[in-house]
């Protein structure tokens, strides 16, 4: 008789942990639902993609416009690479009056698509010179993905740069990776000493 | 105020430190967790199936989820190595802020073993601690068509479809099933996942990975499953 009261007690007990347990299934079971719920955006917070210019001196040191003023557009016609080297309202400015002792660098955007960038250069010089230049920039474009909560982008491979020979007196590709990094210097720019 | 991450993250850290806590015990009664009881009962003890609930009830709500069951073997009523095999699915469609699409239906596996930490290890109901190894291959979809350059102007847009991607990933696990009737049992599981290595394809990074989740360096995951004793 006293065993049979004791397993009928242990399967009481049995039962109703088991009932907890299902309850608190079910609390957890909300739980999870809750947590699978939870989201977060984690986008970079730098997204732009610009490629930056360093302004050299032959020596290798640090130029600065100083005194000089510059203006940097790109022609564009309906997304085409232009031969139109005035700027018009077709054109977008990216650059404008940038001058002093701090003027040391500068980052551009860089196209989405185009396989060829056209960049105008018009410096100012102290002595009144107007001198414009064009920069042809040429890179392989790669579709650029992070999350469905992020803007798509591109970030691009530089394969060469041509440029004139007004105010420029060359260019050189230091990095050629253009992706979110904006402290890359992708081109060391010499500018003419005699300008 | 707090935001959805904050909890996330509340949560996140709430669970690795019980899991430590548990951890912590676990090397404490070292020598009793791995020893075999000495009573009656045999060795092996069974098969048991489970299906999660959880991933189907996301698929049904959201644009991603999976399908999963898994198969495991009591060995005393203490140890349970579980074979769990899913198929995981996102289909996003065109986002209303980015025009994203991002698409993906592949299988993954996971291989571990599940201790039951119970002090009464033969009774009806279970407390569990275990790890998993996870594995996954699979090919995503992305297409932004129509993407404006800001400054040129001009419509681009790209589709990359069948990006071949994998990833390797081992999980803490806690979990609990209780015996409702006869061979049914419910049960439920949170999960630390953390990423060993993985392969994105060739532009960016992916955003949903099979078996995984939100793709990230880590994540926090829970399963409510449906368990059947065979």
């Amino acid at each position: 008789m006293k065993e049979q009261k004791k397993v009928t007690t242990t399967g009481k007990r049995s039962r109703l942990q088991g009932m907890m347990l299902i309850g608190l299934s079910f609390l957890l079971c909300h739980l999870s639902f809750s947590i699978s719920s939870c989201s977060s955006i984690d986008c970079p917070v730098q997204n732009t993609v610009n490629t930056k210019y360093k302004l050299v001196k032959a020596d290798g040191t640090t130029d600065t416009l100083n005194t000089d003023t510059l203006w940097i557009w790109s022609p564009r016609a309906n997304g085409k690479a232009s031969r139109d080297y005035q700027l018009d309202d077709d054109d977008t400015l990216l650059i404008n009056s940038l001058c002093g002792p701090s003027a040391t660098s500068f980052s551009i955007p860089i196209s989405y698509t185009l396989p060829e960038d056209t960049i105008i250069f018009a410096l100012l010089t102290r002595s009144g010179k107007e001198l414009l230049d064009t920069i042809l920039v040429k890179k392989d474009n790669q579709p650029h993905f992070e999350s469905v909560d992020c803007q798509a982008s591109y970030f691009h491979t530089i394969t060469n740069v041509r440029w004139t020979h007004n105010a420029i007196d060359s260019i050189a590709i230091n990095n050629p990776n253009v992706n979110y990094d904006l402290s890359i210097e992708h081109f060391h720019l010499y500018l003419k000493a005699d300008r | 105020m707090i935001y959805p991450s904050s909890i996330s993250t509340f949560i996140s850290r709430l669970t690795v430190s019980l899991l430590l806590l548990i951890a912590a015990l676990a090397v404490q009664a070292q020598p009793k967790m791995f020893r075999l009881e000495k009573d009656s009962i045999p060795l092996f003890r069974g098969f048991a199936l489970s299906f999660d609930l959880v991933g189907p009830a996301q698929l049904m709500l959201g644009d991603y989820g999976s399908y999963e069951g898994a198969l495991r073997i009591n060995l005393h009523d203490q140890w349970f190595p579980i074979f769990e095999l899913g198929l995981g699915r996102a289909n996003h469609e065109k986002d209303e802020v980015t025009k994203l699409t991002y698409k993906t239906t592949a299988p993954y596996f996971r291989l571990g073993m599940d201790w039951n930490i119970m002090k009464k290890k033969h009774g009806p109901n279970r407390l569990y601690a275990g790890f998993r190894y996870a594995f996954t291959s699979y090919k995503v979809d992305i297409i932004r068509e129509n993407l404006p350059d800001p400054v040129w102007q001009n419509l681009t847009g790209f589709s990359v479809e069948g990006m071949p991607c994998s990833q390797h990933w081992l999980e803490a696990v806690l979990g609990l099933d209780a015996k409702i009737i006869g061979p049914l049992h419910l049960g439920w599981s949170v999960r630390y996942k953390r990423r060993l290595a993985h392969k994105d394809g060739d532009i960016g990074q992916t955003w949903y990975v099979p078996g995984f989740g939100i793709s990230d360096k880590d994540n926090l995951a829970a399963t409510f499953n449906v368990i059947i004793d065979i």
